[in-house]
């Protein structure tokens, strides 16, 4: 109880706190983390994730060696990069398995056409008939221009 | 403790962001109904194929039946609505001519047209046209590829 006594405020317990997870303690001060997370009164959120994550310390902290508190920091650590990874592979594998594959096909009043060469000249179909399309829109304006032309003159 | 659960929080936006879809409504169209109909030509083309055109997918639905394009035009209005750039032309009410450009999906380019030649002046046909175009290819590049 000693050291605990080093934290006056629950402010200041969860500024070591922090400082904790960051890295940035002394040995003296995580013993003194240990210490009040077991016996402070004091309660937020921040105070119990510590708790949960510095639990078993906080109950034998001050008979543990530094190495205990490092290793809990190193798997807490993993956790989250194991969880990571398994997020980013499963975000990759859904991905890749959304990008299309090679097809090349088409259906012609109910009838399959599966030769890329018969495919790709319905492709060249279907832009035709927008070439025109945009082809007449770009006529259109070419006549509305010349006509305003005409009439400017 | 704050780290973690960033480094999580950030991890699931990710799956979250790879697991959107592109969420068209002209989607609905391409359910696979136009195979089997007389009348209609469905055009699916994707990977090396399309690459060729500069696309990853390149899909397309014409018809000659005049209630199905009243539904493929309201849809194509629909996604309209949301195009970031548009070319459309209308006669007599109706959407006779759209060129789409969608916002990006997957960092892929997306664009939409759609013709009914019933509206056209010079030799009018029954036949309306969707085409929907993704990849990597500019708008300018796309046009290019009409005019070729």
């Amino acid at each position: 109880m000693k050291k605990s006594q080093h934290i006056g405020s629950q402010a200041e317990l969860e500024a070591l706190i922090e400082r904790y997870f960051e890295g940035m303690t002394t040995l003296e001060q995580e013993d003194a983390l240990r210490q009040c997370l077991a016996h402070c009164p004091w309660s937020s959120e921040t105070i119990d994730e510590a708790q949960m994550v510095m639990g078993y310390f906080a109950a034998h902290g001050a008979h543990r060696q530094r190495q205990d508190g490092r290793g809990m920091r190193q798997r807490v650590v993993g956790i989250a990069a194991t969880i990571a990874v398994i997020l980013a592979v499963g975000g990759y594998a859904l991905w890749h398995q959304q990008q299309p594959g090679d097809v090349c096909i088409a259906y012609v009043n109910g009838r399959v056409v599966s030769g890329n060469d018969q495919v790709k000249a319905l492709v060249g179909a279907d832009l035709d008939r927008l070439n025109d399309a945009t082809g007449a829109m770009a006529n259109q304006l070419s006549t509305l221009g010349e006509a305003l032309e005409i009439d400017n003159e | 403790m704050k780290r973690i659960t960033i480094i999580i929080l950030a991890c699931l936006m990710a799956t979250m962001a790879a697991m959107a879809q592109s969420g068209l409504n002209i989607n609905r169209l391409f359910d696979g109904r136009y195979k089997k109909a007389a009348g209609a030509t469905e055009i699916i083309v994707t990977g090396s194929q399309a690459r060729e055109f500069g696309l990853t997918v390149y899909h397309s639905v014409s018809v000659t039946d005049k209630t199905q394009a009243e539904i493929i035009e309201s849809l194509v209005v629909k996604d309209g609505a949301q195009a970031i750039d548009k070319e459309v032309e209308y006669r007599n009410g109706q959407l006779y001519y759209g060129f789409y450009t969608m916002p990006k999906s997957k960092r892929s380019n997306r664009y939409i047209f759609f013709l009914n030649q019933n509206l056209a002046r010079k030799s009018p046909k029954n036949i309306v046209t969707l085409i929907y175009m993704e990849g990597g290819a500019s708008a300018d590049k796309i046009k290019k590829l009409i005019r070729k």
